[in-house]
């Protein structure tokens, strides 16, 4: 099955500058300075094209939220930094199609008037960081970025990228985390309103958008919306970086249209589960997603819309499988541990709530957990889910609250009715379990 | 004007205003703890979530601009309940050290656990540890785990103090507060952070375990240590002074105050070299006499001189009643024209938050009240001289220590024949005089300042002497005054024989032959209202608690 790819061509090699431009590399951006930026935004608008990142929020409406005045300077950020666990699919940009992505950038640069771009990228990609760099060099040195634009394009245009390295913090993707790290201030994320596009980068209009959203422009510059917003299902239209891992054969990114079967995906593209064992769960969309139970996936689109219908998100298109022997209280202590070790500690229900969820599901997983545990769990999650700064209080609260909800089973299979708990005070030597007395209604 | 519905309740906006100002503004409270109106919004405590009707999740009442007709509820089941998730997460890692800890008893999370929490906890983990004793500067300790990681310290020192000295470290529930590696919190409002730190996490090392903040009483008044004169509350318990804290005022200090004004200048009422009764100088030793004995001897050795001998010094640190009531004394009593004060500029000690060059409270006040020299007479240089070259024999000196001001007023001090000197303790200036009287100090009269601005203030006495009575003088009382006994330990306190200057100076003139009937410092200041144009209209009551800033226009003409 031959199958348009639009992030990821099949092309050898296609990274180097030379390859990029013998098949049309910056003609998309040669066309685009002849269209006004409002036509551009438009086109994007037009196209359907939804952010790559996580929350699939249209990426033309986004960028027409950029003011029109040019009273103060405006910045493009582009987030690389691609630290949810099961999600490795930006990296592959970096590394097959970077001229692409900085076509990508300069066209967006454009058509939200930001003289200058920042390309945020995870600490620990330093392979990826170097070629990367390796391309934005060749863009420059062949005046495709930079004060040469001018001249090469025809254009009064010009925008610089430069490429801003994370330092290890998850929560430097939060686009207003990232914003200030990149101005150098602890990746604290930030209150909204007022959003990036009223008050970002130094308090000036950003626009914060992921690799994969910003490697599509070019295509859908050159080839126009309508060919873009017939690819894939209608409401989330493209192909999608599918990066699938876990027990499968063949994991890695696959890039699929929009509504491909989840199935297909498994069973099709990454080869089926070793051992012909069964799925137990997947979660679809990077950990942070709401886990699938291996029973209920057929016929499960992978787009945002029907995800959310299946009772999960896309996410970053990152697919985990785990086969019929995964522990799962195992797996979910995991998922906790990361979330606990990467909140920021800002705000107050994240930065207590992650820990004490850990701490719980440690405890079962030991075998020291009770039913009220169980329970507790929940309420603690639910305590977390829309009280916080930033998202990663969501995407903490929710593996918790869906694999409990969804794998009730497992949880209550390993604990016990009651439990006693020995306590490091002294005054008390043994204590119960607590009683969660009065409920916190949720 | 345009309003939103808070609980039921109508209120009014001003267009930019959030939830939580607008709501402040009328007196009601939503809980928060990262949320100072001095600072920037921070967002990060979680527990002024509000439900707003249309909105689809839970709103920080800090940071959600009001708008008109908008809906707001603080005690729906939804914002109830994650108020107190809120309060359960921020509870579950707590020590819990209220028995020993500073803060309990102004413990927004006493305060806010008692009034919005559950009651019982459902953590049964082991509790996070961090440091408990971490010494951040000169006068700041930190107890890591008392801290709620509101960032209202790292915000002051940001924006108020204008220096980045602390910041968080660490992520999740290890988050912590530290100074740069090498650096201390040390800028001169650091001890502000104590003030503003919702919890005991930040405490005053100078204060640190001195006393439970309800076994002391406070009382309104002002700081005595520049002419910014910060609105204070100074906190008294067994009759000594343990602290101040600021007190808001808007038109003077904020929610601030200097570190040093908040340490060095109430020790000296508590000093074991207070003046206690009046003192003679017997065989070139200062010792103690009745109060009859020293006014009938300072009456007869005033009487001594001729007028163009004697000079008096007022005080910018006395009262503008006491400064008032010595002016009229020296001019119509002794009938002398050598009347000034000494200034107490320290040039460039002073900056653009609030001290100021000028050490001294009540120099605007001296001078209004009329201590300065009339034609003719030597102005505060020339007195020096003149006592230098002895043509000046006789100086009365109220509340002000000369010799700490310049060493070699000593040598010129020390030509003096008569050097009566009314002072609260002894010091350099003592030494050299002929008769001291025991002045009681800012902390232990009624009476009134004018800062630096033209603002009058009201000083209200803390600490009793032998003639007043905690009760009988409606002065602030705390738990253990109105409940403790003659025989609770702390039930004996110490109170000084002292007088405030316009009494003694009463009760000289009155020896002298003329009669003064005040019997109150409120009675001076209401003559003074009579007779000082700026004064006019103005009383006590319409002084209050904020002070009242003087007509600029007239202003103008006045020398500071
Ligand atoms: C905790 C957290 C981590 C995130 N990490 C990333 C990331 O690594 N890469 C990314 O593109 N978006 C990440 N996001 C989403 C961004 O905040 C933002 O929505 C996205 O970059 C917008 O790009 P898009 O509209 O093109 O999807 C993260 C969000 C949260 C809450
Ligand atoms: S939700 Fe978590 S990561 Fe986000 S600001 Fe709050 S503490 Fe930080
Ligand atoms: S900070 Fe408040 S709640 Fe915590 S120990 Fe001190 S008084 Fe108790
Ligand atoms: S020390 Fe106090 S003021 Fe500072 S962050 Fe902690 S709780 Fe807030």
């Amino acid at each position: 099955m031959t199958m348009e790819k639009i992030v990821l061509p099949d092309i050898e090699n296609l990274h180097q500058l030379d390859v990029y431009l013998k098949n049309g590399g910056y003609s998309a951006a040669q066309k685009a300075f002849s269209l006004t930026s409002d036509e551009i935004i438009d086109q994007v608008k037009k196209s359907g094209l939804r952010g790559r990142g996580g929350a699939a929020f249209s990426a033309g409406i986004k960028w027409s939220f950029m003011p029109k005045s040019n009273d103060k300077p405006k910045y493009l950020c582009i987030n690389g930094d691609e630290s949810e666990p099961g999600s490795f699919k930006d990296r592959q940009v970096f590394e097959f199609n970077p001229h692409q992505l900085i076509e990508g950038t300069i066209i967006s640069c454009f058509a939200i008037g930001a003289k200058v771009s920042y390309v945020y990228i995870r600490g620990e990609y330093h392979k990826w960081i170097k070629l990367f760099q390796k391309a934005l060099d060749d863009a420059y040195a062949n005046n495709f970025v930079g004060e040469g634009m001018k001249q090469k394009f025809g254009t009064d245009f010009s925008c610089d990228i430069y490429i801003h390295k994370g330092a290890g913090a998850y929560i430097c993707g939060e686009e207003t985390s990232l914003m200030n790290s990149i101005e150098g201030k602890r990746g604290y994320p930030r209150i909204k309103p007022p959003f990036p596009a009223q008050s970002g980068l130094w308090g000036n209009p950003t626009t914060i958008n992921n690799v994969e959203t910003i490697t599509n422009i070019p295509p859908i510059i050159n080839k126009g919306w309508e060919w873009f917003a017939s690819i894939g299902e209608p409401k989330h239209p493209g192909t999608i970086l599918f990066g699938i891992s876990g027990h499968v054969n063949k994991p890695g990114v696959y890039e699929l249209p929009s509504g491909t079967l989840l199935t297909e995906l498994i069973f099709n593209y990454a080869g089926g589960v070793p051992g012909n064992k069964k799925v137990k769960c997947v979660i679809p969309g990077g950990s942070s997603m709401p886990p699938l139970r291996g029973d209920q996936i057929e016929g499960i689109k992978m787009d945002a819309e029907s995800l959310k219908i299946a009772g999960s998100a896309i996410g970053t298109g990152g697919v985990i499988v785990m086969d019929e022997d995964t522990d799962l209280v195992k797996v979910l202590a995991r998922i906790a541990k990361f979330y606990y070790h990467e909140s920021c500690g800002q705000c107050t229900p994240c930065r207590e709530g992650t820990g004490w969820m850990l701490k719980l599901l440690n405890r079962i997983v030991r075998g020291e957990g009770s039913k009220k545990d169980v329970d507790l769990l929940i309420s603690v999650a639910n305590n977390i889910d829309g009280n916080t700064v930033c998202a990663l209080g969501e995407a903490a609260a929710w593996p918790v609250k869906f694999m409990i909800q969804r794998f009730r089973d497992e949880f209550d299979a390993r604990v016990k009715d009651e439990i006693m708990i020995p306590v490091l005070n002294k005054v008390h030597s043994m204590r119960k379990t607590a009683n969660p007395l009065s409920p916190v209604q949720n | 004007m345009p309003h939103f519905i808070l609980d039921g309740k109508e209120i009014q906006f001003i267009q930019g205003q959030t939830i939580i100002e607008a709501a402040a503004k009328v007196g009601i409270d939503i809980p928060h703890f990262c949320w100072h109106p001095s600072l920037t919004v921070s967002g990060n405590c979680r527990v002024c979530l509000v439900e707003i009707e249309k909105m689809p999740k839970l709103a920080i009442a800090c940071s959600t601009l009001a708008s008109d007709g908008m809906v707001v509820n603080t005690n729906s089941v939804k914002a109830l309940s994650a108020r107190n998730a809120v309060m359960e997460f921020l509870l579950i890692n707590h020590p819990l050290d209220c028995p020993i800890c500073d803060e309990a008893g102004e413990c927004k999370l006493q305060d806010y656990a008692f009034d919005h929490s559950v009651g019982e906890s459902r953590f049964v983990e082991n509790k996070v540890h961090k440091e408990k004793r971490v010494s951040l500067g000169t006068h700041v300790m930190f107890d890591g785990e008392r801290c709620i990681s509101c960032s209202r310290c790292i915000r002051f020192c940001d924006e108020i103090a204008g220096v980045n000295e602390l910041t968080f470290i660490n992520r999740g529930d290890k988050v912590t507060i530290d100074t740069f590696p090498g650096k201390e919190l040390s800028n001169p409002y650091s001890l502000c952070v104590t003030d503003i730190c919702p919890v005991g996490a930040l405490t005053s090392k100078d204060f640190r375990f001195k006393s439970r903040v309800w076994d002391m009483s406070s009382t309104k008044t002002i700081c005595s240590g520049c002419s910014r004169g910060c609105n204070v509350e100074m906190w008294v318990r067994n009759n000594e002074i343990l602290r101040l804290t600021p007190r808001y005022n808007e038109e003077v200090n904020s929610y601030w105050m200097c570190d040093e004004g908040r340490l060095n200048t109430f020790k000296s009422v508590n000093a074991d070299i207070r003046v206690n009764g009046p003192h003679i100088k017997r065989d070139g030793t200062l010792v103690k006499a009745g109060w009859d004995e020293v006014f009938a001897l300072a009456t007869s050795e005033l009487k001594s001189y001729n007028k163009s001998e004697i000079a008096v010094l007022g005080s910018a640190f006395a009262t503008c009643e006491e400064n008032f009531v010595l002016a009229k004394f020296a001019k119509s009593v002794l009938g002398i024209k050598n009347i000034d004060f000494a200034k107490h500029e320290k040039p460039n000690s002073g900056d653009d938050i609030l001290i100021r060059d000028d050490k001294s409270p009540n120099s605007f006040g001296a001078e209004l009240a009329g201590i300065h020299p009339l034609k003719d007479g030597l102005n505060f240089q020339n007195i020096m001289r003149a006592i230098d070259e002895k043509k000046i024999k006789a100086l009365y000196l109220v509340e002000d220590d000369l010799v700490s001001l310049d060493e070699d007023y000593k040598k010129i001090l020390s030509k003096l024949e008569l050097f009566i000197v009314h002072s609260s303790n002894f010091n350099s200036t003592t030494e050299l005089a002929d008769i001291v009287f025991p002045a009681a100090t800012y902390a232990e009269k009624n009476g009134t300042w004018i800062n630096f601005q033209g603002r009058i203030q009201k000083l209200l006495p803390a600490v009793m002497t032998v003639e007043m009575d905690r009760s009988l003088d409606g002065m602030a009382m705390s738990r253990l005054d109105k409940f403790g006994t003659e025989f609770d330990r702390w039930g004996k306190s110490k109170k000084m024989n002292a007088r405030p200057i316009w009494k003694i100076i009463t009760s000289l003139a009155n020896a002298l032959g003329t009669k003064y009937k005040y019997q109150t410092s409120e009675e001076i200041f209401d003559e003074m209202s009579k007779t000082i144009d700026l004064f006019k209209g103005l009383d006590y009551q319409r002084v209050g608690e904020l002070g009242v800033k003087l007509n600029v226009t007239t202003l103008a003409k006045v020398k500071v």
